[in-house]
């Protein structure tokens, strides 16, 4: 059975925004839970500030990793757009994955948005290589 | 006092889940030895195997980046904060 993530509208709606508003470029950010439910986006600036790449400013990440830990939060995903393909790990998606937590992807390439979420699994943290599980996504409160 | 160091989500697998860890000063070096030493494992997922640190890790001191400072010779004094942070990137 897959493991099953559980969106609430509203932080579907603020990632969906931030990668809208983002556009050209890719965008990119991190969610927060608390206990088992998501409770928080933190809208993040795409260093890489492109249309093909994501990287989160380290400084922004270190700020942002602080208030988690602060809050009493857990890192409970990280999310980026795709801009014209579709919400599928790209082979740099894979090479770079590094956290151990979902990564989401939002699809602008049909005009509803489309989120789903993967697990990048590897052999070791930082290998460029890794298998790919989705999880069972349901949207609402 | 002593350096406290946060441990991402990431490698806390290595530490009991713990996300906040004290060490004793010295350089990141040091610290890392340290963490070594009570969390076997941990030291080879943040150097690479010519002793750098890992390219998908960056370090902080406090609001420093250690590759701006003196990498791993970056001293880190009673009462600094040692962040690990993995890079996150993809496309």
């Amino acid at each position: 059975m897959s493991e099953h993530l559980k969106i609430p509208q509203a932080i579907a709606d603020e990632m969906v925004a931030h990668c809208l508003e983002s556009r050209p470029n890719e965008a990119c950010g991190v969610l927060a839970n608390e206990g088992a439910a998501l409770v928080k986006v933190f809208r993040m600036r795409n260093a890489s500030a492109s249309p093909l790449r994501y990287s989160l400013d380290p400084r922004e990440q270190l700020a942002v990793y602080r208030k988690l830990d602060d809050e009493g939060w857990d890192l409970a995903g990280v999310f980026h757009s795709h801009t014209r393909t579709e919400a599928y790990p790209s082979p740099t998606d894979v090479r770079l994955a590094s956290e151990d937590v979902p990564y989401l992807i939002v699809s602008l390439a049909s005009a509803a948005p489309d989120i789903r979420a993967f697990r990048i699994r590897k052999e070791s943290w930082g290998a460029e290589e890794g298998e790919i599980e989705e999880l069972d996504v349901t949207l609402g409160d | 006092m002593s350096v406290r160091v946060r441990i991402p989500t990431v490698f806390r697998k290595y530490t009991d889940q713990q996300s906040l860890v004290e060490v004793d000063s010295g350089t990141l070096s040091s610290v890392v030895d340290q963490l070594e030493s009570r969390y076997p494992g941990i030291k080879g997922q943040l150097l690479s195997s010519d002793g750098e640190l890992h390219r998908f890790v960056n370090v902080y001191v406090n609001d420093e980046d250690v590759r701006y400072l003196g990498k791993l010779e970056t001293k880190a004094d009673d009462g600094d904060e040692v962040s690990l942070l993995p890079s996150v990137a993809g496309g």
